[in-house]
């Protein structure tokens, strides 16, 4: 199918269509943005530079119950994950991550939770026209119009969208669409290039990866560790709100003879992540963790997936309340190497 | 709805003042509402606040913490610690949205079996205008 | 300018090459934009780089407490030099209440003070005059700010982007130090605390509404207790699984329970430094819970914390005649 038009008056119609599935859309809340179930009725314009947290929550989730049971009894129960879900307007990059951690999730033992949502749900892209400060997305692979991991890519031409079909599911969704949407023509395919040019031209803070994946291990033991993390407060910020990040926690809650087995985002900047029931703990301190969070993203992942699990979103560096800057940190080891 | 509802009040008492106070309310046979459960404790001091919080979420409608008069501490100063850090406690929860008719606090001495009567009516009566508890209970979520 | 950034520079360089003074931790330039990062400074090199401006806003007290140290190899000696801490008005709150709650030793740091003016809100900042990728230069300038980027110099109002903690502030100057830099700067007058006063208008239901929409944003990364320069324990309570006081799942219950914990466990302690609401990935307002807290107890008990180094830390004691008005 080829691209479609949509005009933006009718974006209300476009979700209202949607029916019968879960929407999720960045909705502003109290102090800015973030991904949220659309209730009905609603179809807020995704005008917005990012959301603080990703997305990623909706393929795996912060809290997901794995299996209820009765203390004493011996069956269990399932949660049933088989509705719909579509989730519009997320950025390129944190699609992007959704097909990265999918490797992962897919590896030796397929994950049946991440899969069965993946499985479901439907990803409609919005390309970055005007990506933010720390965005750095072409330095690792990506692009603010990138199409992996969407399912359709919406452009904002202005007064339309401009949508692509991905994948089968995307062009499903568009079909079902039928006349809302026009037939789009070279003017806007010329458009959207230009666009897309524009918005790589607006990334200014950008990296050098090369050699860095294959350069990491022989730095084990290099000062530049030591002053990265020096000022490492030990929080989860950065990866928790990191796309990639895909780290987690089981653990078994009881409540009277209710009882539920869940697993729940854990950070390796925690110092319980690693320690051992005997006391011992591998990463000792915060320097080894900050190691282990690039390392992992820049060489582990890469050794495994041949790709880097990083995005480029810059969530990061902008939300770091120590200035430890994911795109400095590169180039401090692309200057150690 | 203050007919039917009958309020779960959890009530953390000192081994040496008001338990045995409660303990003598109900050797002299004085009735008082039967939706406290007590939780004894060596002093009320001992109560850590994280206590009533988690009471709250469990299930709680009501919490009441007990213990000797001012003065008359077994462990000589244990409640007066207790006064500053559950009063804190009750500013804080009253500022995060939670009733204060829900929290008390006593002193009632071993030989005030009447008092603690009066105590736990004042309680009851109190968790019961404010209703069951539907703030941070746990489970209120659904799994 | 009410201090020399070379006499800054100069100090830092002189204690540093002191023989008990292991490291110095001061601000220095972040990496982009608006961005200042703790400086480990231990030479007279990384002196050099020091600034002291009204973007410092990072606590540094907190690096105090966080040092994780690793067990000594059998023959070494402990490493028992100095660390040199360099702080606003605020931040030495902080650190009295460490030696008040023996969490450090008077003689374990070279604290050095920083009168201040008043630092600014780095989200209002990016709010009005948007951030760019160009490392920026902000300095006093009488009663207002100076922005220097890229050769432009931008006045700015004190009142449009001064940090709502410095609104309140009423202790300025440090009140501990070993090593003032530069002159006193006068206290001003503080506003009305509006933010608490709004949540406390409310009623009960309300205030359950309003606190329930903030924890449900939050996302338990406890950037909020690391970045607390009073919150310290090895082992802390929210980390225990056995008992586990807050369950690991995120969700409005344990993220309120959470919330009250730690507010709670920084009642009489918190020094309104307003990192927890700096750092918080969520903007949840809890500056707003401790400062309420922080009044009540000055109100009710007439005590402050962090401004005599040799108080009695308020949790753990007591006056015969403290208030129990709410005692039944």
């Amino acid at each position: 199918m080829s691209a479609m038009l949509l005009n933006k008056e009718k974006w209300p119609e476009f979700v209202g269509k949607l029916t019968g599935k879960k929407v999720w859309a960045p909705q502003a809340d109290s102090e800015g943005m973030r991904f949220a179930l659309l209730a009905e009725g609603e179809a807020p314009v995704p005008d917005y530079n990012n959301t603080r947290v990703p997305p990623k929550g909706v393929l795996f989730p912060q809290t997901e119950t794995m299996l209820k049971f009765q203390v004493k009894a011996t069956e269990v129960d399932e949660p049933e994950l088989d509705q719909e879900t579509v989730v519009l307007g997320l950025r390129p990059c944190d699609a992007r991550a959704m097909a990265i951690v999918e490797k992962l999730f897919k590896w030796d033992i397929d994950d049946p939770y991440f899969i069965k949502r993946r499985d479901m749900v439907t990803l409609v892209g919005l390309a970055c026209n005007d990506p933010g400060l720390n965005c750095f997305c072409p330095s690792v692979g990506g692009s603010p119009a990138s199409t992996e991991g969407l399912d359709l890519l919406m452009v904002d031409l202005g007064e339309n969208y401009l949508l692509e079909a991905v994948t089968g599911k995307g062009e499903a969704l568009l079909k079902e669409m039928g006349d809302l949407l026009s037939e789009a023509g070279a003017d806007e395919a010329k458009e959207k290039e230009k666009l897309v040019k524009e918005a790589e031209g607006k990334i200014k803070r950008t990296v050098d990866t090369e050699g860095v994946p294959e350069g990491l291990p022989g730095l084990w033991e290099d000062p530049l560790w030591g002053k990265v993390s020096a000022s490492c407060l030990g929080c989860g910020t950065c990866t928790y709100l990191c796309p990639t990040c895909h780290c987690f926690d089981i653990q078994d809650e009881v409540e009277g003879f209710d009882a539920r087995r869940c697993r729940t985002w854990d950070s390796c900047m925690f110092g319980e992540y690693t320690l051992h029931t005997s006391g011992h703990n591998p990463r000792p301190t915060r320097k080894e963790r900050t190691r282990n969070r690039i390392n992992h993203k820049y060489s582990y992942y890469v050794d495994k997936f041949d790709v880097i699990a990083c995005v480029g979103c810059g969530r990061c560096s902008n939300l770091c309340p120590v200035n430890i800057d994911i795109i400095d940190t590169i180039r401090q080891v692309k200057e150690a190497l | 709805m203050s007919a039917e509802f009958n309020p779960n009040i959890v009530a953390f008492l000192c081994n040496w003042c008001s338990y045995a106070g409660a303990d003598l309310a109900g050797t002299s046979r004085v009735n008082y509402p039967s939706n406290i459960q007590i939780i004894r404790v060596m002093c009320s001091g001992r109560v850590n606040p994280l206590y009533v919080m988690n009471a709250l979420q469990q299930g709680a409608d009501g919490v009441l913490v007990s213990g000797c008069h001012p003065g008359d501490c077994h462990y000589m100063e244990g409640n007066f610690f207790a006064r500053r850090r559950l009063g804190m406690l009750k500013d804080l929860m009253e500022f995060v949205g939670v009733d204060p008719k829900r929290f008390h606090m006593s002193w009632v001495s071993a030989s005030e079996g009447h008092k603690w009567k009066e105590v736990v009516e004042k309680t009851v009566e109190d968790a019961k205008e404010a209703g069951p508890f539907e703030g941070f209970r746990r489970r209120q979520i659904d799994w | 300018m009410k201090m020399d950034l070379e006499q800054l520079r100069k100090t830092a360089a002189e204690v540093v090459a002191r023989d008990d003074v292991k490291y110095l931790v001061g601000w220095k330039q972040g990496t982009y934009g608006y961005r200042v990062a703790p400086g480990f400074v231990e030479d007279a090199a990384g002196a050099a780089e020091l600034i002291f401006s009204p973007l410092c806003t990072a606590n540094l007290a907190t690096y105090l407490t966080l040092v994780e140290e690793l067990p000594i190899p059998r023959g070494q000696e402990p490493d028992d030099r100095k660390v040199a801490v360099m702080v606003k008005g605020c931040d030495s709150r902080a650190v009295t209440q460490l030696i008040v709650e023996k969490g450090i030793k008077k003689d374990e740091v070279v604290v050095i003070g920083c009168p201040c003016p008043g630092v600014v809100d780095p989200n209002l900042l990016a709010e009005k005059y948007p951030e760019t990728e160009d490392q920026v230069e902000m300095k006093w300038n009488g009663e207002g700010f100076l922005l220097l980027r890229g050769g432009e110099e931008t006045k700015i109002a004190r009142d449009e982007v001064l940090a709502e903690k410095c609104r309140l502030c009423r202790y300025p100057n440090p009140v501990y130090s070993d090593i003032m830099l530069g002159d006193p700067v006068e206290p001003w007058e503080t506003d009305e605390d509006k933010g608490v006063e709004e949540v406390e208008g409310k009623d009960v239901e309300e205030r359950a509404e309003y606190w329930a929409e903030q924890f449900d944003k939050c996302v338990r990364c406890y950037s909020c207790r690391n970045v607390c320069p009073l919150c310290y324990c090895q082992d802390c309570v929210l980390d225990r699984l056995n008992p586990t006081w807050v369950n690991r799942a995120v969700n409005f219950s344990e993220n309120t329970a959470f919330n009250i914990a730690r507010a709670f466990h920084l009642g009489g302690r918190c020094i309104e430094c307003g990192e927890c609401e700096r750092v918080c990935p969520a903007n949840i307002p809890l500056g707003k819970i401790n400062r309420k807290l922080a009044r009540e107890v000055r109100d009710k008990y007439g005590f402050e914390p962090g401004v005599d180094p040799d108080a009695e830390p308020f949790q753990a004691s007591f006056k015969p005649d403290d208030p129990e008005e709410f005692i039944l």
